[in-house]
């Protein structure tokens, strides 16, 4: 009996230094990121005070973009949001819709909308994709930057695939046709592509925020808010948190995996030798920034990914549970596919800071998380269960992981107020702090939830996005 | 240290570890609290002030351009010269003079300049430019280059050589304002590349400013730096200068490299096309 308590003794106490170890680990790293993006946003801010983005605007010598958006049953908004994007600050670009096969009346609303007439154009497709049933442009001179692909249903990637393969220019913005684009995005989004000597910028990426209860008049957000439902309140400061306090730094350490779907540019080229968007994986996203990366390190050609902290995109975010839950499984499946796909590079020096710091903090701490505190939940539970559970010890591991949380949130609060100050009504500054407070309690409990979710799937096999309804922005006419 | 190492040994520092752990968590969140609202209530009190000294100004600045009021009769108004000792109250100034400046011409902004030197506040310009924090300096440079302050170009010379490329790029911008082409003929023996973002910061700064004189464009095609040669036939491709046509056609006889020559081919076809 004592050498079974003994036993149990030993575990105890292994099990609360694996815990501490890896609580004390996680906000280390949360920390030191922290302190490199502020850092360099400062850095940034300072150098961006002066920097003259008309420049831009009146050269021949700007890059040239395509625009590529796909969009799948997006009837209800898609009249609104094509015109935003041909009403952007940029004269290189064209705009290419691609119709994933929509079961709506999407194709009707943008032929009638467009004056759209089908065209011929001499494409040579780098990359497979489903069958492309038609190409539009418009009669109408007014919008000559428009083209139109009709295709068969493929998923997202499938989609931005038939933009890179039509696409004319040599840089590619990839977005979400329902975000809603500040007026300067794409000259923000240009400029690092051109500031780099000697290394090839392969993709530049932007904040994403959200824009719940944001008002929108045409096109364009003209009054931030920030929402009464918790949900997505919450994730505007999970948004803050994660471009303000993380982002930048992995942009710093030139160490950055992700480019947010919703808004990222890319040199074709390379995106096309790295073979273009993956279609077997939900993280497209991360999975074309990763094989870019992985393409350039194996080749050995000089590169940089840049990241540009200010908010250029605004995106709804879910408003209810079923929904959210759907959107994070998706992400976690993302992130293992990815990783699955690259595990080669998993501490291999052969991919420098990419295989020894990113992917590793990647499996650690976004992959490996839930799982390990659903793990520490159900050893807790049977803790409790055979009346092993330090009490005491338990509420302090409690407050110091709750204290923390909140103190992250007040430090992107603080970030955020000191740099962008996006915020200014007293109200919603006060409604944002309240959310800190709740956050790990009521947000955190449902990601690690939907997370869990997302290895059931990815275990069982699933695919696909499922049905993302959205509710729509207000609109202020 | 042995104490601290008998207090790990025993498993009895955890305990005080998450304590101190918690109060610091709180402690520092109170802090930064404490720090937003702080920020918070200094700008608008900040704001408030800006307003109110940009009432003031806008009047005297009337008074300056369209009354002739000079700055030694300035310097008897007890309100104004009261103000004169607060720094945002000259800064405040030292914007609106200088927004100013960008929509007059003429006499109006030749009144503005006098004041500009008159009041004193060029002194406060010209130190910026001597201090450690390159975002000061671009101020003082933006601020002497606006009110054509040609004194300050060989500072800005100077300054245009500086590694930094925010520094570099305003300072070139500002020598080109000043001097015209003789604001970059200097980059020929520049030991370091140029990337494409201050190339067209240099096309743009010599629009903008409208530089009819382009003499010595030329000197750039000449440069041992591959980066000047391009940013040269840039300027003679956006600036339509077919008058330095020959030059290139001299280029492309003797370009060091492949991509240097199908750069300057391509301005010669593209100016010849617009000659003929």
């Amino acid at each position: 009996m004592t050498f079974l308590s003994n036993e149990i003794k030993w575990f105890l106490d292994v099990y609360v230094l694996l815990i501490l170890g890896y609580a004390v680990l996680i906000m280390s790293s949360y920390l030191v990121l922290a302190y490199l993006s502020m850092k360099e946003l400062r850095g940034y801010l300072k150098k961006n005070s002066f920097v003259d983005y008309e420049v831009l605007l009146t050269s021949e010598f700007a890059p040239s973009l395509s625009l590529i958006a796909p969009a799948y049953n997006e009837g209800f908004t898609i009249e609104e949001n094509v015109k935003s994007l041909l009403s952007l600050n940029y004269n290189n670009y064209q705009v290419i819709v691609v119709n994933d096969g929509s079961k709506d009346n999407s194709m009707e609303i943008l032929i009638n909308t467009y004056d759209l007439v089908l065209t011929e154009l001499d494409i040579h497709p780098k990359i497979e994709t489903k069958k492309i049933r038609g190409i539009y442009a418009s009669k109408n001179a007014a919008f000559k930057k428009l083209i139109v692909v009709d295709k068969e249903n493929g998923g997202k990637a499938d989609a931005l695939n038939v933009g890179l393969n039509i696409a004319q220019n040599p840089y590619v913005v990839c977005i979400d046709v329902d975000c809603i684009l500040d007026k300067d995005s794409l000259l923000k989004l240009a400029k690092p592509f051109l500031e780099s000597y000697g290394k090839r910028i392969i993709a530049t990426g932007g904040v994403v925020r959200i824009a719940n209860q944001c008002v929108i008049k045409n096109g364009r957000l003209v009054e931030v808010n920030i929402p009464d439902v918790m949900l997505p309140r919450i994730q505007v400061l999970e948004y803050l948190r994660a471009f303000l306090l993380g982002r930048m730094a992995w942009g710093r350490l030139d160490g950055l995996l992700l480019i947010s779907g919703a808004f990222g540019a890319f040199d074709k080229e390379i995106a096309l030798l790295a073979g273009g968007y993956n279609t077997k994986t939900v993280g497209e996203d991360m999975e074309l920034v990763v094989r870019m990366r992985r393409y350039m390190l194996e080749n050995k050609l000089p590169y940089s990914v840049s990241y540009i902290p200010d908010p250029l995109c605004w995106t709804e975010a879910p408003e209810d549970f079923k929904i959210f839950k759907k959107q994070r499984s998706r992400w976690m499946r993302g992130t293992i596919e990815t990783l699955d796909f690259h595990k080669k590079m998993f501490l291999n020096p052969k991919y420098k800071l990419l295989g020894m710091l990113s992917i590793p903090y990647w499996t650690l701490f976004e992959f490996l998380a839930p799982g390990i505190e659903f793990v520490g939940l159900v050893i807790t539970i049977v803790l409790i269960a055979f009346g092993l559970l330090n009490w005491h010890f338990f509420f302090l591991l409690l407050l110091f992981v709750y204290f923390f949380a909140v103190f992250f949130s007040v430090l992107a609060l603080f970030s955020e107020e000191r740099t962008y100050h996006k915020y200014p009504k007293q109200a919603d500054f006060f409604k944002l702090l309240l959310a800190a407070f709740i956050e790990p309690l009521y947000f955190h409990p449902m990601t690690v939830y939907a997370a869990l979710v997302g290895y059931r799937e990815k275990i069982k096999g699933t695919h696909g996005w499922g049905e993302m309804t959205r509710k729509g922005f207000t609109k202020k006419e | 240290m042995i104490q601290l190492w008998k207090l790990y040994e025993n498993g009895k520092w955890v305990e005080p570890f998450l304590i101190v752990s918690i109060c610091l968590f709180v402690g520092v969140s109170v802090v930064l609290y404490l720090l937003i609202i702080e920020s918070r209530n200094r700008k608008i009190k900040r704001e408030k002030l800006r307003a109110e000294y940009r009432t003031k100004i806008e009047k005297l600045m009337f008074s300056v351009v369209f009354q002739n009021v000079s700055f030694l009769e300035v310097e008897e108004n007890r309100e104004y010269m009261a103000l004169w000792d607060v720094y945002l109250f000259r800064k405040v100034m030292t914007e609106s003079i200088l927004d100013l400046h960008k929509n007059y011409e003429g006499i109006y902004a030749q009144k503005l300049e006098q004041f500009y030197k008159e009041s004193g506040l060029i002194n406060t310009s010209f130190k910026k430019l001597k201090s450690l924090k390159w975002e000061i300096k671009c101020k003082g440079i933006t601020e002497l280059a606006e009110m054509n302050v040609v004194e300050a170009f060989d500072k800005m010379i100077a300054l245009s050589k500086a590694r930094n490329k925010a520094l570099k790029i305003i300072a070139i911008n500002a020598c080109i304002k000043l001097a015209g082409t003789k604001g970059i003929v200097h980059l020929t023996t520049h030991p370091h590349p140029i990337d494409d973002w201050t190339q067209l910061n240099i096309i743009a700064a010599f629009k903008k400013h409208d530089i009819g004189d382009t003499k010595g464009v030329e000197l750039l095609l000449e440069s041992q730096n591959t980066t000047v040669v391009t940013l040269g036939l840039k300027l003679i491709k956006e600036l339509r200068l077919t008058q330095k046509l020959k030059y290139v056609e001299q280029l492309i006889n003797r370009a060091p490299n492949a991509s240097l020559k199908y750069e300057a081919q391509s301005v010669l076809q593209m100016l010849s096309v617009i000659t003929i």
